[in-house]
């Protein structure tokens, strides 16, 4: 496990896997040689799944095949900006650009993407036979189109999930002390009321005994959209408020008064529960992204949080960036009553399942070797050390693994959760306007943060000036 | 030249170089520091340094190409912008041309643009206009360095022109009447004149130029790539590294060091120029 | 005097480039700024509206307040470094020893890029573990938090920046006070002039083209000011340090309002060349007069 982590967190070249024979190099070699000597090009965050991508399958694939694949890392804000101007300027500088989940349907929307289902039909040259899109998970499902075409390669895919501190939980005083204060066991919180509990406890905990120990994380910068995304992503499911509130079929409507959610008493209720855990976080939490929130809970800081299955990985391995590498138990997040049934039920969903594809331009200029590449990495065969490095599970195939088994268990059985609850999940809604929105309320999301505006008033603002930007944007007729 | 008590001096400046460097030593403490410690009581005193991140950065070959794209853009972009932006002063400050003044005021308008907005335009020019054949200015490093001309020639001209002004004309008038050929004259007579203004010039446009990060984000992608996109590589969803960053960061500042070092020697050189009695 | 053909060929490389670079640009964020453009609205076609932005931006509250918010930051930043500037930049006139060092050691912070710069803060003020809230609570008992405290926020914003920039203007007037005539001011001496006199008569007037010079230079870039801001806060908390420049990013980028982020950028511009413009005809008139 210590070798985990060395891709990921630093960008050294790996010379691992080269050489590495996979049982299809004839067809490869054979299906690649009329586009010998190209030269593919792909812009994605620097994550560790991308980064295994560029030092290790882009190598791999190049000594294959001839095609040479470069790959732009950067930062997250700058990856969509740069997609976004390439393939609405339609300048070809991209071969494949990273879709984050999120925005998948805007991109639909205006036809960036070329179909991949379609592209290899139309080219049996082209197809692998180690390739087919049954292989992936559920996941892949985000990234197809209303006819039920695949226009992106799922390359990493994880759960927002409860992480807790098995060490504190199962320490026989506090379990003692916790029976003692609240009259019930200390277990991972099932319920709102029950994760307010425990936060207080550990908060109480912490300041009792001079540690530097609180009750839970909370995403709460006061400035970056990171706390928005707690809200509507995290907190808002599990009381039952989805799709952010907006009702689609419903000429996109907000307020209650239109018939929306966003400002309904149940909306306003989840809010102020997860603004009130604020005061059992650790004070950082107003300055907190998700990358704060790993590290809070990295470092040991908290006893419990909600945090994305991206850093679960390494806040529960790594021992060069976590104090707490095998403390470290994944549950369900706590969720309101009758909110499962409704969710088991195939209405709604209690978390957020997100990830990425890799995706190719409708204005690539080399689209057949393109196409080879997205099959090469979505190939069961490559999965499983991928996953080791980065860890990310996108093939059903890879669970079964012996390598990503024992990693499993690291995780505290992240892995079996994602397998047999990842239904209960759900990626962003299908809204073309996902960021657009998201910027014209976020300022006052920021000032319910602050106090500045009660948690009411700014709700029922929000409600009304989502119907505002959606008319004025054309969604809303 | 006044009588100070150097020890005033030395004790004022001390103070001033204590809070000046406190920051940048807390960036080399980052650097030092497994991320595992990041989160935890912070010392001031520096103990067990872990070394991992200057291993990691130093056997990085993407880091070192953007080290030299960084190098190069800078200072040729600093070249270049002293040296127009000398002969543009000269012009604007010895001729009587008409209009110069709104031009001279113009030329800096061009660096009050808010850059946000005008990566689109830029990006549409340098892709689909400023191209012949297959060669595009997007993404090399010739684009960079006229792109950052357009904040750090308006920036020359205006630090660059009180300098000419201050020359006297007379100087160059006798020169003319002695046979000089303007040429002779510029170079001659009024740029040794001019070389301090010109080493501050020269400076600060090339740190204007290599701190640079919006426009080097968006208008290169492979080729042209500078050390500060490389930077925000580091921002990710899953956690920023900081200990890479600060070391990049400490990284960074050597070559700045080396060429402050080099052109500060012409500041001091001005000193003799003139010193002011206060 | 040389023929004025000269000037404009010296000038010509200079014109040239700021064309392509400067103008063309701006040309098309005039054009685009009359038009309703987001490329992911339901038309995401470019559409002539008229001066529809225009009229909007008047009543845009978020513009409005992140327009005063820059207004009082530039003020206090660029006010304070200039101050401290220039006297750091006198007190350079002198020989002491080690000069040299400290000189180096002064300009240090204008070789560290604004991200870094920011990141660097950040780190120092995260609430609780950064350096500075902890000694601060440590010691003194105060207790500062940049994510709930616009006033905490907003003044180690000022502070990074006066950190940061008082070099550019230190060296920008150590190289005017540097390139000064010694004559003035030893006339002014036998004259019997004192120290004051001499400041506002002498020092004053003659230093003046390079002050307004660096004001115009701090006072552009402070409008403008994006990264550190961005690493730092974000804006926040709520929009208490959300500067025209970084409502500018977050329009254009996330939101991908080109059509309306245009619109704000040509006022933002268009407000900073008449302020920098009054400055400019104001401080530097007298100088102009006597041409």
């Amino acid at each position: 496990m210590k070798t985990v982590f060395k891709l990921a967190s630093s960008a050294i070249a790996l010379t691992v896997a080269a050489g590495m024979a996979y049982a299809d190099d004839a067809f490869w070699k054979e299906a690649a040689a009329p586009y010998e000597g190209v030269t593919l090009r792909g812009v994605t965050e620097s994550s560790p799944p991308s980064l295994y991508i560029r030092e290790v399958l882009a190598p791999q694939f190049e000594e294959l095949t001839g095609i040479r694949v470069d790959i732009e890392t950067t930062s997250w804000d700058q990856m969509f900006d740069k997609a976004i101007k390439d393939m609405e300027a339609g300048t070809g500088i991209y071969d494949m650009v990273y879709i984050e989940q999120d925005i998948i349907y805007s991109y639909l929307a205006r036809d960036f993407l070329t179909d991949t289902t379609q592209l290899l039909a139309d080219n049996p040259a082209l197809k692998a036979p180690t390739y087919d899109e049954a292989n992936f998970t559920t996941f892949a499902n985000y990234f197809k189109g209303d006819n039920g075409h695949l226009y992106g390669i799922p390359m990493e895919a994880f759960i927002k999930i409860y992480l807790y501190r098995t060490d504190l939980f199962g320490d026989a005083d506090i379990q003692a002390a916790f029976k003692e204060a609240t009259g019930r066991d200390l277990a991972p919180a099932t319920t709102h009321e029950e994760y307010t509990e425990i936060a207080k406890f550990f908060y109480e905990y912490g300041q009792a005994n001079n540690m530097q120990l609180w009750g839970a994380t909370v995403q709460g910068h006061t400035g970056h959209p990171a706390s928005w995304y707690e809200y509507y992503e995290t907190v808002a499911p599990t009381f039952g408020i989805y799709n952010w509130g907006i009702d689609a079929s419903n000429n996109y409507a907000a307020t209650v008064a239109n018939g929306g959610e966003m400002n309904s008493d149940t909306a306003k209720e989840a809010l102020q529960w997860w603004l009130d855990l604020r005061q059992y976080a650790p004070p950082e939490s107003n300055q907190s992204t998700w990358t704060e929130v790993g590290t809070t809970f990295g470092a040991g800081r908290a006893a419990q949080g909600l945090v994305y299955g991206e850093n679960a990985g390494w806040i529960a391995s790594d021992p060069e960036k976590s104090l707490v590498v095998g403390k470290v138990g994944v549950a369900l997040p706590p969720l309101s009553d009758g909110v499962l049934a409704e969710v088991e039920g195939g209405n709604g969903y209690i978390g957020y399942y997100d990830g990425g594809a890799f995706g190719m331009p409708s204005t690539s200029k080399n689209k057949e070797a393109a196409a080879l590449f997205l099959q090469y990495i979505g190939q069961n065969e490559v999965q499983p050390d991928w996953a080791v490095a980065a860890p990310r599970v996108t093939n059903t195939a890879t669970y079964d693994d012996p390598k990503v088994q024992e990693m499993n268990t690291e995780l505290g059985g992240y892995y079996d959760m994602l397998r047999d609850k990842g239904y209960l999940f759900a990626g962003a809604p299908a809204y073309p306007f996902h960021a657009q929105l998201r910027e014209a309320i976020a300022p006052t999301f920021y000032s319910i943060l602050t106090g500045d505006i009660s948690v009411s008033d700014g709700l029922d603002q929000m409600a009304e000036t989502t119907e505002a930007t959606l008319t004025e944007l054309g969604y809303r007729k | 030249m006044k009588k100070n008590n150097p020890i005033i001096a030395i004790v004022f400046w001390s103070l001033v170089s204590f809070l000046t460097l406190f920051p940048i030593y807390w960036l080399f403490v980052i650097s030092v520091k497994p991320a595992v410690q990041l989160f935890s009581t912070p010392d001031v005193i520096l103990s067990d340094p872990y070394w991992g991140n200057y291993a990691k950065v130093w056997g990085d070959r993407l880091l070192r190409s953007y080290m030299v794209n960084s190098l190069v853009i800078s200072t040729g972009n600093a070249l270049l912008c002293t040296t127009l932006g000398f002969f543009a002063c000269y012009a604007l400050s010895r001729f009587k041309m008409a209009g110069k003044e709104s031009l001279f005021f113009w030329t800096i308008t061009n660096r009050m643009a808010p850059p946000a907005v005008f990566l689109l335009p830029l990006f549409l020019l340098m892709t689909q206009v400023y191209a012949v054949g297959d060669f595009r200015l997007l993404d090399t490093r010739i684009g960079m360095i006229l792109v950052y001309c357009t904040f750090n020639l308006p920036f020359a001209i205006w630090t660059l022109r009180p300098t000419l002004d201050g020359i006297p004309k007379e100087l160059d008038e006798a020169a003319y009447v002695d046979g000089a050929s303007s040429w002779k004259v510029i170079t001659e007579i009024v740029f040794p004149l001019c070389r301090p203004g010109l080493a501050v010039t020269l400076i600060l446009t090339w740190v204007f130029a290599w701190n640079e990060y919006l426009l080097a984000a968006t208008l290169t992608n492979f080729n042209a790539r500078t050390l500060t996109t490389g930077l925000s590589e580091y921002v990710t969803t899953t956690g920023t590294e900081w200990g890479i960053m600060a070391t990049i960061s400490v990284f960074t500042l050597i070559p700045a060091l080396i060429v402050f070092g080099l052109v500060q020697k012409h500041i001091v050189a001005g000193l003799t120029f003139g010193a002011v009695k206060g | 005097m040389q023929s004025n053909r000269l000037g404009w060929i010296l000038l010509a490389p200079t014109l040239v480039i700021l064309f392509f670079f400067g103008v063309l640009p701006f040309i098309y964020v005039v054009y685009v700024s009359f038009h309703q453009w987001n490329p992911f609205a339901a038309d995401p076609t470019m559409i002539f509206n008229g001066a529809d932005n225009f009229r909007k931006i008047v009543f845009d509250a978020e513009f409005l307040n992140s327009v005063s918010v820059t207004v009082i930051f530039v003020l206090f930043a660029v006010i304070s470094e200039l101050v401290v500037g220039y006297v750091l930049a006198q007190a350079f006139m002198k020989e002491f020893p080690g000069k040299a060092i400290f000189r180096t050691i002064h300009t240090l912070p204008l070789i560290m890029a604004p991200i870094i710069v920011g990141s660097v803060w950040k780190l120092m003020m995260t609430p609780s573990i950064g350096i500075i809230p902890h000694y601060l609570n440590a010691w003194f008992g105060i207790s500062i938090n940049i994510g709930t405290s616009p006033v905490a926020a907003f003044a180690t914003i000022i502070i990074m920046d006066i950190w940061h920039w008082t070099p550019l203007v230190t060296l920008t007037l150590i190289a005017a006070l540097v390139s000064l005539p010694p004559d003035p001011f030893e006339q002014a001496q036998i004259d019997g002039a004192n120290k004051r006199q001499i400041f506002f008569h002498i020092t004053v007037p003659m230093i003046a083209p390079a002050v307004v010079a660096t004001v115009f230079i701090r006072l552009m870039d402070a409008l403008r000011t994006v990264d550190e801001v961005w690493m730092l806060t974000g804006g926040g908390p709520g929009s208490a340090t959300r500067f025209v420049g970084v409502h500018i990013f977050k329009e254009v980028f996330p939101k991908t309002n080109y059509g309306y982020g245009s619109t704000i950028s040509v006022i933002v511009l268009y407000l900073t060349i008449v302020a920098c413009w009054l400055l400019y005809v104001t401080m530097l008139a007298p100088r102009n007069k006597k041409d």
